[in-house]
């Protein structure tokens, strides 16, 4: 049973699992030596070892229940300093057929390697789909690695999402989480910021319409010196969307010269959302620089008036500006193709709900 | 002209001793002389119900009160213990005696106060500001007020300022429509037992249009060991009314831990406005687990100015519930972390009509092993719209053992608002000490001058002209000692 009270998710039962059937992996050509398999089938011994690995992430209960149950799912392993350019898709679509996704995902990432890792989730008409999955990172010696997370089930869907990096000296995991999607939305972020000049960035877009609740959690671990981390959300909230933001920084002693920052802000466009925000700043060391801010408020009654005295209409305006408010983070997926996906999504979304403003 | 001074302080400093680069703990001495133990009755150690019958009939309550205190007794019981903020594993209430009245009556003059009572007060310079500053002054040393005085110009005007046990005979009525409504025993663990065993404090009732514009203000003493002090304020500010209300707290250090848990219920009529200033500075064998709590109406205003510097684990968040519409309530707090100290503290607002305004700003300095906690929070009724808050929260670190943590939660239940918040932990930042000794100023001497701007927005606000103790917290601690 799940309760999460600030979403008002109450007494909830995790579904019993069935297999996934469709095809998800999706990459041209790798790299000599790069192992990409079926999390069933890994042969890789680092991969092996970790697959059980359990972790906290969104609930405990969940995480476990995928671990017990987890359908779908990558091994990845780079070796050191291979680059691959083009990024690793998975596409997860759920439909009556398949609507269960439960994934489990190891990348493991050598010294020196770059990778991109593109993750979909989608599910289309009415079907009651359900994902819920881990991902655990682990980059090693001046690794880089990107995962762009995009969740864009339909309004029939749940969704628990938990994903880990433990990130060692001088490497890069940066998180790119796009919510605009499903009816129940949890998500966790978790960085592990283990060495020297370690970091970790995340930024995130989120988009509340229709009765949507989301629990959205990002953390950042300082724990080696002068590493860095950075958190930026963006998001817009209409109709009776709930969304609770919860971001984490934690320094541990010993993270001297390390520094953190974080930001928050979204547009409320309806008077019957709510939104909580919940910014912890948690500081044992004294030599530290974190910082978080959060905003929130209506559009910007300047910017509309500008933009309809160019001629646009109301909505048109309005539209526009939630866009560019989105796209500091929307720029940051390399794709352009799936940008466009994301962007039509968040314009039908937009576009329909029309709540009076 | 002021910084002309700080320079020259500076200056001055430097051609002495070298002196450390922290910063000095408070000068406790004052605080620290304990009166030998004395007392009229005292209760037994615990809580059960025979002790709350005692102690309602020690002071010769009506029934609806001893009604009141046993069913605030049957809610504590009820009532877990927090599970979160700090660890309360240390306080035992079977070793609190929660009642003990000090061998003297109620005096108007100081003269008739018992000599070592007065001296203590006198000590803490009390009298002193009476005569120099204050319109009116309470005074409690342990569970009763000892001394209660106003000026003759505000009875005239109809102002009431005394001790709440008076209230209880004089103003029954208001005291049954009031006491305990904002603050309710069902509130919290520590509300409930406030209900049951409260005792002293004051009540202040100003009418429609009086501006009193010479603080009030009413002293907390506590210098029995092992004891616990429930002091209750009352504060009703008619429509259009101007108060400002000061509370001072303080105690000698025992080995045994004391408890603190007042309540403090605020009411801010129709465009009325109070400005409530508090400096604690407890012992740190002390619990203060202290709750207040402001209604304020159309229009109306209150200014929290809260100092937290003593205790051993403070758990304290003074709440604004904007009530009326255009209501606006501001709080400016400091709190300062030492050696063994946990001092969890923050404000709440509650919007809850159109066009209401708040505006938090909170300072935290944590050193020697002391931990800081910001814990806030906003929260905006569908019904607030038009609203505005602004959140500003900074924690400075001095050294590699202190811990600060901020939790500022904003909920919001409207669109048609502005909302702010920032948070900033750190420590000195070594470019602006650089700066500063590229200007010829020793390193030492910078530092303190950081520390010093670091809080001045909040010391500004303070009363210094009238705050009994303000002066010495504020010069002893950060001016002289890190000079």
């Amino acid at each position: 049973m799940i309760n999460w009270n600030r979403i008002e998710l109450k007494g909830y039962r995790l579904p019993t699992a069935i297999e996934y059937h469709e095809e998800y992996v999706d990459y041209e050509e790798l790299p000599m030596g790069v192992e990409l398999t079926n999390i069933n089938k890994v042969e890789n011994k680092l991969i092996a070892e970790r697959v059980n690995d359990d972790i906290t992430g969104v609930d405990k209960n969940i995480t476990s229940y995928v671990m017990d149950n987890y359908n779908s799912g990558i091994g990845l392993y780079i070796p050191e300093d291979i680059r691959i350019d083009e990024p690793i898709r998975l596409n997860f679509n759920m439909d009556d057929e398949s609507p269960m996704v439960i994934d489990n995902n190891i990348v493991i990432s050598s010294p020196n390697s770059r990778s991109t890792l593109v993750v979909d989730y989608y599910s289309n008409g009415d079907t009651r789909a359900f994902h819920s999955g881990v991902t655990k990172v682990y980059a090693m010696e001046n690794a880089v690695v990107n995962i762009i997370k995009i969740q864009r089930m339909n309004d029939h869907s749940y969704k628990f999402d938990s994903n880990i990096a433990h990130i060692e000296r001088g490497a890069v995991v940066n998180w790119i989480s796009i919510e605009i999607g499903s009816i129940i939305s949890g998500s966790n972020y978790t960085s592990i910021l283990k060495d020297e000049a370690s970091e970790g960035n995340l930024y995130s877009i989120y988009l509340g319409d229709g009765d949507r609740r989301m629990d959205l959690e990002y953390t950042m671990i300082h724990k080696g010196r002068r590493s860095i981390s950075n958190i930026e959300t963006k998001g817009v909230l209409m109709d009776n969307s709930v969304k609770v933001f919860r971001g984490n920084l934690d320094f541990k002693r010993g993270a001297r010269l390390s520094k953190g920052m974080e930001q928050e802000s979204v547009v409320l466009l309806d008077p019957t959302v709510k939104s909580h925000s919940i910014p912890a700043l948690m500081c044992d060391e004294d030599d530290v620089q974190g910082e978080h801010a959060a905003s929130a408020g209506q559009v910007d009654r300047d910017q509309l008036l500008y933009l309809m005295s160019r001629g646009l209409d109301f909505n048109e305006a309005k539209r526009l500006i939630i866009r560019a408010s989105f796209r500091s983070v929307l720029e940051r997926i390399p794709m352009e193709e799936l940008r466009g996906l994301i962007y039509d999504e968040i314009d039908r979304r937009i576009i329909n709900g029309q709540a009076g403003y | 002209m002021k910084i002309l001074e700080l320079n020259f302080q500076a200056c001055r400093g430097e051609n002495m001793e070298r002196q450390k680069t922290y910063i000095e703990d408070i000068d406790r001495e004052i605080y620290d002389i304990k009166d030998e133990f004395t007392y009229r009755y005292k209760s037994d150690q615990g809580l059960s119900k025979d002790i709350i019958l005692e102690i309602s009939k020690e002071k010769d309550e009506p029934k609806w009160m001893t009604d009141f205190r046993l069913k605030s007794l049957e809610i504590y019981n009820s009532i877990p213990l927090p599970t979160w903020g700090a660890d309360l594993s240390g306080l035992d209430m079977d070793n609190i005696r929660t009642y003990i009245r000090p061998d003297t009556e109620m005096e108007h003059s100081w003269d008739n106060v018992p000599d070592y009572i007065k001296d203590t007060f006198e000590r803490l310079g009390l009298p002193q500001a009476e005569r120099e500053s204050l319109a009116g002054v309470g005074a409690q040393y342990d569970s009763e007020v000892v001394y209660h005085n106003i000026r003759q110009e505000l009875v005239d005007q109809g102002v009431v300022y005394m001790d709440i046990e008076t209230a209880l005979g004089e103003y029954e009525d208001i005291m049954k429509e009031y006491f305990m409504k904002l603050i309710p025993p069902e509130d919290h663990k520590f509300a409930a037992l406030h209900g049951a065993v409260w005792s002293g404090g004051s009540f202040v009732y100003v009418p429609e249009g009086t501006d009193v514009d010479i603080p009030l203000q009413s002293y907390f003493r506590l210098n029995a060991p092992g004891a616990g002090q429930f002091e209750h304020t009352l504060i009703i500010v008619e429509k259009g009314a101007k108060l400002h209300f000061i509370e001072g707290c303080s105690a000698p250090q025992y080995k045994v831990n004391n408890l603190h848990a007042g309540c403090v219920e605020l009411f801010v009529k129709e465009d009325a406005s109070l400005r409530y200033s508090t400096i604690e500075n407890w012992s740190r064998n002390m619990y203060n687990l202290n709750s207040k709590r402001a209604l304020v109406e159309k229009n109306g205003t209150i200014e929290w100015i809260s100092g937290s510097f003593g205790s051993k684990v403070s758990m304290l968040y003074p709440m604004s519930i904007l009530k009326g519409e255009g209501a606006r309530s501001e709080f400016t707090g400091i709190t300062f972390a030492s050696t063994g100290q946990y001092l969890d503290t923050g404000a709440k607002v509650l919007h809850a009509a159109p066009h209401t305004t708040s505006t938090v700003n909170s300072k935290s300095i944590s050193k020697n092993g002391g931990h800081a906690f910001y814990r806030g929070l906003i929260k905006v009724l569908p019904e607030a719209y038009g609203s505005k808050s602004t959140v500003d929260c900074e924690s400075l670190i001095l050294d590699n053992e202190s811990i600060s943590d901020a939790l500022p939660i904003i909920d919001l239940r409207n669109d048609d608002i502005d909302i702010g918040h920032e948070a900033k932990v750190g420590r000195i930042s070594e470019e602006a000490i650089f700066y500063l000794m590229s200007r010829g100023i020793g390193e030492e001497e910078a530092k303190a001058m950081i520390v010093r701007g670091f809080v001045e927005p909040i010391t500004k606000e303070l009363p210094l002209e009238y705050a009994v103790e303000l002066n010495n917290l504020i010069n002893i601690e950060l001016e002289g000692s890190i000079g």
